[in-house]
């Protein structure tokens, strides 16, 4: 092995190496796809199946040539990091960093400037971004919604219970996705919002639910909102005292712990009719989690939370500290409450800010940490039970459905564009005319390699479906903007009127990705092998 | 003695049956000669005491199904004999306080009805108001003040809601809502109209407490103020026909033929006009149209808009 390789070696080698990788995962593309086969790491177990180019991706650990391997993981690590910030658009954003870049080195070896070429298809990516945005319409309502969760799950019944449940929570509302028991699926639609953080002691619940579980239920409650560890039973009579001055029938107290002797003190006071006390624990696991939970408490029932970290003590409560709301429930595990008294304007724009927040997020356990935030201030959940034929199956529902409800919410908060690669390909004209604007050679090459790259997916998605794509692309390029073609039944199609859909903001990460990453690696002219330190010195 | 009123609300064949009715503080009351008598709807109920009427919904089959649904304090009455007999439907506890309610224009079909409560968000029934289901999810206000229901409902599904901090719409029929952006600080609203012909022109208007009143023309995408300067600051009721786009002042009536760009004015001087609360359209006639007003000392009073005295206030 050669510590070091130049020029057209290098670049050839990252070519094979990158080749490898997306000739891997490119039969995953459209609605017509193919599985690949990954064995596994454990001896005498059944190969994985995948048909999730990002995932594919992941699991090539390191190709032969060492080389080729640069190029290889090149991609990989763009794949899996578009796969954990979009969750799809893998495969389509492969083969367009494929063909940018084979295009690209093409263009290289006769002579063209690798820095001037990265410029001109960085400009290029913008023209693509900004058409796909004008291009984009709206997802809303119930079946448009399905339709496109049907596009990406290829599971009708799921898909239609994925629409109907977006088309009522919304791109913010909080999905849960569990297995469900039976084979069927089943969805439940739950009013108000509830934290993990249940009763502190089981001598609270005295009321029974509709399921004949134990909970506590208050009606008109006020509540105390904190994260402190309450030891001494005197903590709490300031609290009781300003319940009571304050004419509070139902009291709740939320709180890191309460000692035996406090909680003692609590039940003590229990009147049926006249006073009633219970507590629940400050919900989050750690400190910030509790930190958002009491802000989020104390804008819903407009309280104010005491912090112990600001060293808040008890004795100063007042009542307007206490938070109040309508009803209020909680069992071992969980409380929750209806119809809080906070100020709407106060929380519409606190839900405003944290929406703001969950957009620009670039992490998605960030974006994700805020949309389950901004779905508990919504007021309501859903639960979609998933049913299968047995264990294997319900996992693999699970995870399509988990993908399928994230692109809905990237299709609710950013819209669609016409899907199986038509909108891509529609731009084809946008380029063809820049094209014959520029004089320079650079950017001609590079308009060239996005009018190549553009049509890459199309054509992908018909071959992928057994179809010649060459006499397809033409007729749909002569047909225009709204055709595309419906692998499904091997026709072309107006994509919109054929509910053939893709996510906007999936699409334009993955094209935006592919094309920047692929023009970067246009312009790496050397590889460099390091060797490990300790392998170093064992083998000088 | 005081007794405000509410809610008036016509039967649909009011020009052939002369049915309305009318909730004040003290009840709901009916009448059968196009509003001139008044006789209590509760009788039946032998009530000892009197039982505030905030909300009001006559079914657009009123002719042929003659239910009729009240919203009080704590639930739902309705009635299927024109307000003669009333049945409860009680909504969750802590008993919540109804303060409008809106009808599906297909009632006959869906049985749909919401109801629009103080404190508690928005109720939806689809069993023609037997059961009752809370639908709250999106609605971060929860005073809902006045409530605004698509004439094409059976197909777009649209219901508006004025709050505390402004407008929420449903698009999926009241089970799921979301903010309009509508101007915080022109809020509360507390008065919602769409237009008849909703479907193709997408207007609505919003009249406010204290901002005045405020026009859509995409389905409450956008909203821009109407007649800043010229038009009272309160709009306690909006009321459309085909033609006519009418407001509701403390002491005012105005009247626009061309949605809101230019304006006739009729004041209500007589001090039995004062405090001028909701308004109805009774019945609709060529050019003209007759309207009932409900005042908070509980008067009733209809005017013929083809009545003189009207001036132009605005071109």
């Amino acid at each position: 092995m050669q510590p070091i390789i130049f020029d057209s070696a290098a670049q050839l080698a990252i070519q094979r190496g990158v080749n490898q990788i997306v000739d891997a995962i490119r039969p995953t593309l459209g609605p017509c796809p193919r599985f690949v086969a990954v064995s596994s790491s454990l001896p005498g177990r059944m190969p994985e199946l995948l048909d999730n180019g990002g995932v594919i991706a992941r699991r090539i650990i390191e190709l032969p040539d060492p080389d080729e391997n640069m190029g290889a993981m090149l991609i990989r690590s763009f794949l899996w990091r578009l796969y954990a910030t979009s969750g799809d658009g893998t495969t389509t954003a492969a083969v367009i960093f494929q063909t940018v870049l084979n295009e690209g080195l093409r263009h290289l070896a006769s002579g063209g400037d690798p820095m001037r070429l990265r410029g001109y298809l960085d400009e290029g990516a913008q023209l693509i971004l900004n058409e796909l945005t004008r291009r984009t319409v709206p997802a809303q309502g119930r079946l448009l919604l399905a339709q496109i969760a049907e596009s990406i799950c290829y599971d009708p019944p799921l898909a239609t219970l994925l629409g109907e449940i977006f088309d009522v929570i919304g791109e913010f509302g909080r999905l849960e996705i569990r297995s469900g028991s039976g084979r069927d699926l089943e969805r439940e639609y739950v009013e108000g919002m509830y934290w993990s953080g249940g009763v502190l002691s089981r001598h609270f619940l005295t009321d029974q639910s509709d399921q004949e579980r134990s909970l506590a239920r208050l009606e008109d409650a006020a509540v105390l909102i904190s994260d402190l560890t309450i030891d001494d039973p005197a903590q709490l009579i300031p609290v009781l005292q300003t319940a009571f001055q304050a004419g509070v029938r139902s009291l709740v107290i939320v709180a890191r712990s309460l000692s035996d002797r406090a909680l003692s003190l609590l039940l003590a006071n229990y009147k049926p009719g006249v006073f009633r006390a219970i507590a629940v624990q400050t919900p989050g696991e750690n400190s910030i989690d509790q930190a958002e939970a009491m802000e989020d408490l104390a804008m819903l029932t407009g309280g104010q939370p005491f912090f112990s970290a600001a060293g808040m003590m008890l004795n100063s409560v007042q009542p307007v500290h206490l938070g109040f709301m309508r009803q209020v429930w909680a069992d071992r595990s969980f409380f929750g409450l209806k119809a809080g008294k906070g100020n709407p304007r106060e929380l519409r724009t606190h839900i405003g800010g944290l929406r703001t927040r969950a957009r620009n997020a670039t992490a998605q356990e960030e974006r994700r940490r805020l949309q389950i935030r901004i779905g508990k201030l919504l007021g309501g959940s859903a639960t979609l039970w998933i049913g299968g034929a047995n264990q294997n199956e319900i996992t693999a529902r699970k995870t399509v459905a988990e993908r399928s409800a994230e692109s809905l919410r990237g299709a609710l908060m950013e819209g669609l564009l016409p899907g199986s690669g038509a909108a891509l390909f529609s731009l084809k004209s946008v380029l063809d005319a820049k094209l014959a604007q520029s004089a320079d050679l650079d950017e001609r090459a590079a308009y060239r390699i996005l009018m190549r790259a553009v049509e890459a997916p199309m054509r992908t998605i018909i071959v992928n479906a057994g179809y010649e794509a060459a006499p397809i692309m033409a007729e749909i390029e002569r047909i225009g903007q709204c055709a595309g073609f419906d692998a499904r039944i091997g026709q072309t199609v107006d994509v919109g009127q054929a509910g053939i859909w893709d996510v906007a903001a999936v699409q334009k990460s993955a094209v935006q990705g592919a094309i920047t990453q692929a023009a970067l690696a246009l312009t790496i002219n050397a590889l460099v092998h390091t060797r490990h330190p300790v392998q170093a010195l064992m083998n000088p | 003695m005081e007794d405000p009123v509410y809610a008036l609300r016509a039967s649909p064949a009011f020009a052939q049956d002369s049915i309305c009715f009318v909730a004040r503080q003290s009840g709901l009351y009916r009448s059968d000669n196009g509003g001139q008598d008044w006789q209590p709807a509760y009788a039946s109920l032998h009530l000892t005491d009197p039982l505030s009427t905030m909300a009001l919904a006559v079914s657009p089959d009123f002719a042929s199904d003659r239910c009729v649904f009240a919203g009080v304090y704590g639930g739902i009455l309705r009635s299927s004999d024109a307000g003669q007999s009333w049945q409860t439907a009680s909504l969750p506890t802590p008993p919540p306080m109804v303060s409008t309610l809106v009808i599906s224009p297909c009632f006959a079909l869906d049985g749909t009805l919401l109801a629009g409560t103080l404190e508690d968000g928005v109720f939806r029934s689809t069993d023609r108001g037997r059961y009752w289901q809370l639908c709250n999810f999106g609605l971060l206000d929860l005073n809902i003040i006045a409530m605004a229901i698509s004439p094409d409902f059976a197909h777009d599904e649209t219901i508006f809601a004025g709050t505390d901090s402004g407008i929420f719409c449903s698009t999926n029929g009241g089970r799921a809502w979301r903010e309009v952006d509508f101007p915080m600080e022109a809020a509360p609203v507390i008065s919602l109209a769409i237009s008849t012909g909703f479907t193709v022109d997408n207007k609505l208007y919003a009249g406010t407490e204290a901002a005045g009143l405020y026009h859509s023309t995409d389905r409450g995408q956008n909203w821009f103020s109407v007649g800043r300067d010229l038009l009272p600051m309160t709009i306690n009721s909006i009321a459309l026909s085909d033609a006519d786009l009418f407001i509701l002042a403390d002491d005012k009536l105005l009247r626009s033929y061309d949605h809101g760009y230019s304006w006739l004015i009729k004041h209500l001087e007589s001090t039995v006009w004062q405090g001028a609360m909701t308004l109805t359209i009774l019945d609709e006639f060529g050019d003209g149209a007759l309207l009932m007003v409900g005042l908070s000392s509980g008067e009733t009073p209809i005017l013929d808009i083809a009545e003189k005295g009207w001036q132009t206030i605005l071109n």
